[in-house]
């Protein structure tokens, strides 16, 4: 399936969320992935709601020590990482 | 062997770990240091994570210019090169090169590895004349066969690796001539060890430090030296004492839990991270948790600790908060913990073995309850000998029969 021009990038638009409970407030994933993620008392959360930043928050997602990141497709619902 | 007969306390005052009593949290205290220096004492739950996790306390200010002094003794885990030492993207850039290795997935491709580690060690206790000593023969050879395994060091000399390790984490036990000896040596070998994966690259945890190291191109060599033989220790030290002391309590006061032990490694799994978050490491004789340093004047826990001033996190009271667990930590051997302990810290410096040390844990005690169910100490626990390092205390013997 291709994203075409109907996402809001390339890769159609990925969602990141963070298991806040899970996080052991490492910051690996804020230098992975500055613009998609970053610590707010101690616990990581995602910045936007979409990206594009496929690289970036893959890298992210399966550097987490806790595994407490997970990239999703949106449109096909696709669990990306980790 | 670490510790001199000349300053040992007088064993009856040493009490199994898990029998130690947690100081009940509260507000952050200014207490000090061995070495008279100033320090606030942090022990409820969200405090310790507070420190641990907020950039404005950091590891690195502990060995600047104006800090002061901190433990009595010089050690390996003193050096400002360390990984432990860094703070902000110095660290980052060195952890990362680690990170990939230690991620629980990539801890779980090693399982059948960990898992026959421990089988063999089983095999050869059980084969064993009775009564045979648990630590020698178990809790102290895993973690060392485990760690040399991964980095690809089968050719090192355990008795080596013992006197450095011993040494790096000695307190009073050593003099500071013979702890500086040590690791110069350990130095050497680690220093030795790089080039030679350098050269010659295998598919071994310090082959890949080192390619991924020299990719990022910032990452020192004595950086890399330093985190090299800082891994060696750490598969070594805090892992047979975890694992010794785990053995007390479950030969002793939790023995009726051993069967059920055996039952499943999900079941040992559960158990192994109560055991984690119960049973303490060690004494904070010589430090009171984890340290770090204000960079700037912050606030933990309702009171202002000033720019400067020196912080020790309590991870063990911490533990055992009653704000976050139920008290009786023995009847729920086998619950989940819920809310995440802080056995292995928090934050930028979070234990990068943790899930390493888990496997190990779990494993080691699954296996040895499935083939000696019948396992018992030989001594009563008043006369079970104690090992006293930096930071830690396991029983330096554990003599067993089944
Ligand atoms: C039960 C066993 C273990 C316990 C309780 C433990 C505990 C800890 C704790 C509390 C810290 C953080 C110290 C601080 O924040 O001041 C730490 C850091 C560290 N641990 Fe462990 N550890 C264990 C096993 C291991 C193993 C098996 C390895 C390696 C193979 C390891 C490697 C490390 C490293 C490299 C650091 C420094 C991380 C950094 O600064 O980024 N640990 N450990
Ligand atoms: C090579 C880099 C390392 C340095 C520089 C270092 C340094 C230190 C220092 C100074 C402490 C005292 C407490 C504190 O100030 O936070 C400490 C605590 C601790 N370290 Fe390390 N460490 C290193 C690696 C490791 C490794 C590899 C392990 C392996 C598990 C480890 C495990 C621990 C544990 C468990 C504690 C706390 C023990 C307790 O609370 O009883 N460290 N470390
Ligand atoms: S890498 Fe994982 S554990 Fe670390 S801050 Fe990000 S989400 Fe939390």
């Amino acid at each position: 399936m291709s994203a075409g021009f109907a996402g809001p990038g390339e890769h159609g638009g990925l969602t990141v969320s963070v298991d806040r409970t899970r996080c052991a407030g490492t910051g690996l994933c804020a230098a992975s992935a500055p613009d998609d993620l970053a610590l707010s008392d101690g616990r990581a959360r995602p910045l936007r709601e979409r990206t594009d930043a496929l690289d970036e928050v893959v890298e992210a997602a399966e550097l987490c020590p806790m595994e407490a990141i997970t990239v999703r497709r949106v449109a096909t619902g696709e669990q990306l990482a980790p | 062997m670490s510790l001199d007969p000349s300053d040992a306390a007088p064993t009856e005052a040493l009490i199994p770990l898990h029998c130690r009593q947690a100081a009940r949290p509260g507000p952050p205290e200014l207490t000090t240091l061995l070495t008279g220096t100033p320090v606030y004492l942090v022990r409820r739950h969200a405090d310790v994570r507070q420190v641990l996790t907020d950039p404005r306390l950091g590891r690195a200010p502990l060995y600047a210019a104006d800090a002061p002094p901190l433990t009595p003794y010089p050690n390996l885990l003193d050096d400002p090169d360390g990984l432990l030492n860094l703070d902000g993207q110095e660290h980052q850039r060195l952890r990362r090169t680690v990170q990939r290795a230690f991620t629980p997935r990539a801890i779980a491709r090693w399982r059948p590895w960990v898992a026959s580690v421990v089988e063999d060690l089983v095999s050869r206790l059980s084969d064993a004349a009775r009564p045979a000593d648990l630590i020698t023969a178990f809790a102290r050879p895993l973690p060392v066969a485990v760690i040399s395994r991964l980095m690809g060091l089968d050719t090192l000399d355990l008795k080596r690796l013992a006197y450095w390790s011993d040494h790096a984490l000695s307190t009073s036990a050593h003099t500071p001539e013979q702890v500086r000896e040590a690791i110069v040596d350990f130095l050497a070998f680690g220093t030795a060890l790089v080039a030679k994966r350098r050269a010659e690259p295998g598919d071994d945890l310090v082959s890949s430090l080192v390619l991924a190291a020299d990719e990022d191109g910032e990452v020192t060599e004595q950086q890399i030296v330093r985190l090299v033989i800082g891994l060696v220790v750490a598969g070594h030290e805090t892992t047979m004492t975890s694992l010794g002391n785990a053995l007390v309590y479950l030969l002793t006061d939790g023995r009726d839990a051993w069967e059920r032990l055996a039952g499943s490694e999900e079941e040992a799994a559960a158990a192994a991270e109560q055991l984690l978050r119960s049973v303490p490491l060690g004494e904070n004789e010589v430090l009171p948790g984890l340290l770090r340093r204000a960079k700037e004047d912050v606030e933990i826990g309702g009171v202002l600790v000033p720019a400067g001033s020196v912080v020790a996190a309590d991870h063990f009271a911490a533990n055992h908060d009653p704000e976050v667990y139920p008290a009786d930590w023995q009847g729920g051997l086998f619950d989940p913990v819920g809310t995440p302990h802080l056995t292995f810290g928090a934050g930028p410096h979070h234990c990068l073995g943790a899930w390493l040390a888990r496997m190990e844990l779990e494993l080691a005690l699954h296996r040895l309850a499935r083939r000696l169910p019948g396992l018992r100490l030989t001594v009563p626990v008043a006369e079970i000998e104690w090992r006293r390092g930096l930071l830690t205390r396991s029983p330096q013997t554990l003599p067993a029969t089944w």
